[in-house]
């Protein structure tokens, strides 16, 4: 079975500084794994030792993400390869055409049975690559996927519904994007990270897989700071608990909240 | 001359919000709904001007008419708005995908503007705001809203689909309640200040006397598992606006603010006096919540 994680290194919000106009300095933000990656990763790993499988990292961005340190965080992740788009012509780039990058390196890679991503990346949070994704390969999308079995050709899937869960099953490749718990995945030991900078990587270009051009432009015109509410940092002393939930409830009663 | 809007509706119908927008943005619009009968009934007395159906979906999933509801949409030059729940970003993927239109989400209003749209976001998680043009296809992904109310009757154009190879095999109802979060007035958020799972029985006896739902922030939920994930506010969670928020035992970052920060009034109880929670609170209670939760809920009998 070949299976590819599709993942992404970029930085964290919460290392981000944001000015007065709403402008966002990501220059202290060192770039990492996204956060729910390896959860993917973790789900790819075991159905590839379950069914004698192969696991290809796949990732696509600026040449940032073809930095040594950018492919040895990614390969002691249970990758047995990696395949990397490493193109500063994806800078800025949206979901659609990291989507359609994507889909051209997973023909490109050929005979892929499944490609697992994780739930959203930590810097955008959208939830819709693995569904674009999956559209432009023309195969089933199924997210809050908590687990995958199977082999190449049917696979079964649970995934997380509201009020419970249900097991589909999928004849042919898919694209699952992995439930944010849905595994626990293992720490990489010193093992993984030195055996890392073995694994084989391919490099791929854009302009070499044949990418449609977006039909739709989103421009950015103006930046703020996020718009918060008013609020009113009113301080209730609690020396006395009793005394203050009295005087919240008071306060919460006159403003016609309670 | 404004162009077009289709909605994509994944087998529930709660999406007044999104007819709502798509009436606002002038021009037609038109649903394509996957899902039994009923909810193609619904949306076609919702306010749209037209649905196309796809039949009873039977052993189907959702996401196996992703292509036919990809076929349906065709060559549309406007906006296509989708609710967001995982099913509904499935289908608008592959519509996205099959126009190569941009993608937007996060967006917190979206109007015309001349030929295009003009629409307000935010990003990285929240960190900041963009007013952005958007000019030919897109699909936008928002909160669906209610179940609209009924009026007038559009026609309904039942399409034969051939739907992807996936068939549901087993539904399973979960261990945890379930519950509706948004449509709860009143909340009772609960973080990592609480020391033991035990200790959400003086939660729980709060939520009891003042008629609000309990929520979490995501270490409650996903780390701890002391709650369902259908109860954790945060930025890849549940995002509300009750009436009333309580913030027990949480300090306040930005992956959970985002969540709940356009509730109407926030009450927050930390006993760190520096938490940022407090900077976003209208009452704000410096103290041990142990003390002072008992002390509420006997205020509120």
């Amino acid at each position: 079975m070949k299976i590819v994680v599709a993942y992404k290194w970029a930085p964290n919000p919460q290392d981000a500084t944001v000015d007065a106009a709403g402008v966002v300095d990501w220059t202290r933000a060192k770039p990492g794994i996204s956060e729910y990656d390896p959860v993917a990763a973790e789900l790819a790993r075991r159905l590839a030792d379950a069914t004698g499988g192969e696991v290809i990292g796949l990732t696509a961005g600026t040449k940032r993400v073809d930095a040594s340190m950018a492919r040895k965080a990614a390969l002691s992740r249970g990758f047995d390869r990696a395949v990397i788009v490493a193109d500063d012509s994806l800078e800025g780039a949206g979901t659609t055409e990291l989507a359609a990058v994507l889909a051209a390196a997973v023909r490109h890679i050929g005979d892929v049975d499944l490609v697992i991503t994780g739930d959203s990346s930590v810097d955008v949070g959208a939830k819709m690559v693995p569904t674009v994704l999956a559209g432009q390969l023309g195969w089933p999308a199924v997210g809050e996927v908590t687990a995958v079995s199977g082999q190449a050709g049917l696979l079964r899937v649970e995934r997380a519904v509201t009020g419970g869960a249900q097991v589909l099953e999928i004849s042919g490749p898919a694209v699952l994007a992995a439930a944010t718990d849905a595994a626990v995945p293992r720490v990489p030991g010193m093992k993984d990270i030195l055996a890392a900078g073995k694994k084989p990587v391919e490099t791929l270009e854009v302009a070499a897989l044949g990418v449609p051009a977006s039909s739709g432009t989103v421009t950015v015109t103006d930046t703020s700071r996020p718009t918060l509410k008013a609020r009113k940092q009113q301080m209730i002393d609690t020396a006395d608990p009793a005394a203050a939930a009295a005087e919240l409830v008071r306060a919460l009663r006159r403003e016609r909240v309670l | 001359m404004s162009a077009n809007t289709w909605i994509v509706v994944a087998d529930n119908p709660a999406i007044g919000n999104l007819i709502e927008i798509a009436r606002s943005l002038g021009g037609q619009v038109s649903a394509a709904v996957v899902g039994p009968r009923a909810v193609s009934d619904t949306v076609a007395s919702g306010g749209v001007d037209k649905v196309v159906w796809f039949g009873e979906p039977g052993q189907a999933p959702v996401e196996a008419y992703a292509s036919a509801v990809a076929d349906a949409v065709g060559a549309a030059s406007g906006a296509v708005l989708g609710a967001s729940r995982p099913s509904d970003r499935v289908l608008l993927g592959a519509v996205a995908a099959r126009l190569q239109a941009p993608v937007l989400t996060e967006a917190s209003s979206v109007s015309a503007d001349g030929d295009g749209l003009v629409a307000t976001r935010t990003v990285s998680g929240g960190i900041a705001q963009e007013t952005v043009v958007i000019a030919g296809p897109v699909a936008i992904v928002l909160d669906g809203g209610p179940v609209p109310a009924a009026s007038g009757t559009a026609p309904v154009d039942e399409v034969a689909a051939v739907p992807l190879a996936m068939t549901v095999v087993e539904t399973n109802a979960s261990a945890f309640e379930q519950v509706d979060l948004g449509a709860a007035h009143r909340v009772v958020g609960i973080g990592r200040g609480l020391k033991a799972q035990a200790d959400l029985a003086m939660i729980e006896a709060l939520a009891g006397a003042c008629k609000a739902e309990v929520a979490c922030s995501r270490p409650v939920a996903e780390g701890l598992d002391w709650l369902g994930k259908d109860r954790y506010i945060g930025v890849s969670g549940q995002h509300l606006a009750p009436e009333l928020y309580f913030a027990i035992g949480i300090s306040g970052q930005l992956q959970h603010m985002v969540g709940v920060r356009e509730a109407d009034t926030i009450v927050a109880i930390n006993s760190d006096s520096n938490a940022p929670v407090f900077k976003e609170a209208d009452y704000c209670l410096v103290g041990d919540l142990y003390q002072i939760v008992p002390a509420l809920t006997e205020a509120l009998r």
